[in-house]
Parts: C-alpha cells; structure tokens; sequence
C-alpha cells in the first residue's frame, strides 16, 4: 500500500512531466472548498489590517481635547475613507478605461491568493468557468501584461504569472519595432528577452510590448523595460533583462482578456496604455 | 479521525499561506506548512496512516498549486518515509528540535523538488528558486516551532482516545 502511495503519483509524474492534468470532480470539490476560504480569509485579512490602521492611527491623540479628539479621530477617519476610495475609484476608473478601450471584451478579478509552492508562480483568482473565462486567457492590468489563465474550476482560476521560469511572450520593441521572447526569470522579479538577433536595434530602457504572435497576448501591451543589454562577441543573438511593468508582488486587481484577438491593445505612451475614458 | 483532522488542518494551512504569501510579496520563499506535518507525521504516525495522511496532504499542496502533476503527493509520501528512519536515529520532544527537524525535511523536499523540476524542464530556474531557499527554511522552522504544541496536542487527542477504545 506504501509502495502504491509512493511509486503511483512518483509514475505519474514521470509520465506527463509537468503538463499539469485537468481537474476531476475530487480537485473540483477541494477547489470549491479551499477557493472560498482562501478569499474568506482575504477579506478578513483585508479588514483587520484597516481595523490595525485605524487603532494605530488613534493611539497618538488619547491626551488631547475630548471633543476636538473625537472631531478629529472623525474627520481622519474620513480623510483615511476617502484617500481610500479615491485611490480605489481612480484604480477602478483606469480599469474602466481600459476595458472601454482595452483589447476585447474583459472581466476584473480579485487576486485571492498566491500559490503555495513557488513552481509555477501563479495566482488565484475569484473568476472561473460560470464567468466565461476559459484556459489560456490573458490576464492584464492597465500596467501591463500579468500572465495567462492555467486552470479553471467553477468561481475561481489560476493564472501562471509572466515571470514563471515556462512562460514565454512574444514581444516587440516600441521604438524600433525589434521582435523577440520574453521569458520569465523566475523569483528575481525580471524577464529575459531572447530570439532577439544581433543585428535588432535594442538600447537600454526601451519599452517592450506584445507582439501577438505567440497566439496568446493581443498585441501592444506594455510587458516592462529593458534594463541590461547582453551582446557577446560570438553567436546570432543578443539578449536583456527586462524590469515588467506590473508590479507582480503586490497586484490586488486585474482583468481578464475574453476575447483577446479581436481587437489590438489601446495605444501605450510614454510606458502606460492610454486609456481613453480617463486621460 | 487523525486522518481528517490532518487533511482540514492542512488545508486550513495552505488557504492562510497563499493568502499571507499574497500580503508578504514573497516572491519565490514559501512557508512549507505540509512539510512540517508530513515530518511531525514521520516522527509519531503509524506507517500505513502516515504515509496516507502525507499522500493527502501531498494532494492538496499539488492542487493547489495549479499544476497537480503528482510531484509533491510522491515528495510528501517519500519525506514521509525518510522521517520516519530519520526519526529512529534522532531524539525529537521539544519544539526546537522539531523546528530544526521540519527544517532539515524542507531543506530535502525542496532540493528534490527542484532536481525533479529540473529533471522535466531543463529550463525551470534553478538559481532562482534555489535563491529563495534560506529565507523558505526560516520560515518553514518558524511555523514548525508555531505548529508543534498543536500537532502535539492532536497527536494526544488522538492517542487518549485509543486507550479509551481499547480499554
């Protein structure tokens, strides 16, 4: 039986490698439990550290005047709710825009929790079958690219970041119209351009956006910017690391691309895409 | 019973952690909760229930990792067992002991993990899960030491009420 338990999943991974299988109806039954728990426990998070927030912010005015403190604690709070949804409305009207304008029909989804093992790096987000988002979707923000759907189940997917160490986008440079493939470094936060031939007019700090032909990401979204330029003596190509542009550790919302070939990106200036309901 | 409890605490786990993960923009270090169980579970489970619970909770840390290909459901069984000979050599009662113990079992489970990752994908990178290796031992000694009087307690839980059976 130990020898079963052992050697059968030890098989099965030898068979398939690391082409993940569709879930069944037990993955599908734990999903429906833990999806829902994973975002129980985010918005619980979510409310104890805006309870923190205000405790901490009330602890240095317990001496002062009762009745100014208590119009004070008041009109922070306040400032402190309305900072909140300002910050919050001009995310959500910059998501608007760019939906209005963005490439195909598009859905925001609420990130919900990070995967807890680091291979592959992916989210979870709180969109899955019953909204219509099906496998190898892209999933952006107005920033730029963020990764595409791997697995769907019920309310909830996954979404393999562009930084994971399989991913690979198509790209161009803005500027002088370069082709090549990003691929993710993993953990350190960057890309790496490569397929890009020496003979490409690639600088430092040139923006770097999709190309649409990887027959996943629409093109001309913003991916990141080049940092390093590699070009050795010898062999056919040269070679980057790019900084993305989504700021991956601390992404809270983002979009899902229904229907990503149907139309191009909104134009990107000066490193964000123009989102035309806003600017 | 043990089996359940094990199964919904892991669970219970995995949800906190992806979530916490999320707040602490952890890139590449994980808190590996399952390791932890998979070796209290080395030190004080049977065999058969042992290896069961860790294939469990192997399964669980595979679904929820958005790609199950069975790796860590065969990781958790095989450091299971590895734990349980390793158990054999070495004297664990205190929570320090165990921290150090859940850490050498992560330190195992993760260099395996990546050699098979490797092994399937030469073009996974190493170096860079590799380098969020020391920070990931940390934290999964940390939680161990946090979830020793717990699993203790549910080992105990466990144990009084088979003397009670069979009694």
């Amino acid at each position: 039986m130990v020898a079963v338990l052992l050697l059968y999943p030890f098989g099965a991974f030898m068979v398939n490698g690391r082409k993940a299988r569709q879930p069944n109806w037990l993955d599908r039954a734990v999903l429906a439990i833990s999806s829902p728990l994973q975002r129980g426990l985010s918005i619980a998070l979510d409310t104890a550290a805006d309870g923190w927030r205000g405790y901490a912010a009330l602890r240095g005015v317990r001496d002062e005047n009762t009745t100014l403190q208590g119009e004070n604690q008041q009109l922070r709070a306040k400032v402190n709710q309305l900072e909140e949804a300002r910050a919050e409305n001009e995310r959500l009207k910059r998501m608007l825009g760019y939906v209005q304008n963005g490439p195909g029909s598009q859905i925001p989804a609420r990130v919900v929790g990070v995967n807890p093992v680091a291979t592959p790096l992916s989210l979870r987000i709180d969109r899955g079958e019953s909204d219509g988002v099906h496998r190898g979707m892209p999933v952006v923000t107005p920033d730029g690219v963020v990764g595409h759907i791997h697995r769907v189940s019920g309310g909830y997917s996954d979404v393999v970041l562009i930084t994971d160490p399989n991913s690979k986008i198509g790209v161009r440079s803005q500027r002088s119209r370069a082709r090549a493939t990003a691929s993710g470094g993993g953990g350190n936060q960057t890309l790496h351009l490569e397929n890009a031939l020496r003979t490409e007019d690639l600088e430092e700090g040139d923006l770097i956006i999709t190309s649409g032909t990887d027959g996943v990401y629409p093109p001309g979204l913003v991916v990141g910017r080049i940092t390093t330029i590699q070009r050795k003596s010898y062999g056919m190509f040269q070679a980057a690391e790019i900084i993305p542009a989504v700021d991956i550790a601390r992404i809270e919302e983002v979009l899902v691309v229904l229907n990503p070939t149907t139309r191009p990106a909104p134009p990107v200036v000066d490193g964000r895409t123009v989102s035309g309901g806003v600017r | 019973m043990k089996f359940l409890v094990t199964l919904l605490l892991s669970l219970l786990l995995l949800s906190i952690e992806s979530v916490a993960v999320k707040y602490l923009g952890l890139t590449v270090s994980r808190i590996d909760v399952t390791v932890a169980i998979v070796a209290f579970l080395g030190l004080r489970a049977s065999l058969l229930e042992g290896a069961f619970s860790s294939f469990s909770v192997g399964y669980l840390l595979d679904l929820m990792s958005g790609q199950p290909t069975g790796l860590y459901s065969f990781l958790a069984v095989f450091t299971f067992l590895i734990c349980r000979l390793a158990g054999t050599l070495v004297d664990v009662r205190s929570g320090l002991s165990f921290a150090l113990f859940a850490t050498a079992a992560d330190l195992g489970h993760s260099l395996l993990s990546v050699f098979f990752l490797w092994l399937t994908s030469r073009e996974a990178a190493v170096t860079s899960l590799l380098s969020g290796l020391f920070l990931q031992l940390l934290l999964t000694g940390a939680a161990a030491l946090c979830l020793f009087p717990l699993l203790n307690r549910i080992d105990r839980g466990r144990d009084q009420s088979e003397v009670g059976l069979l009694r």
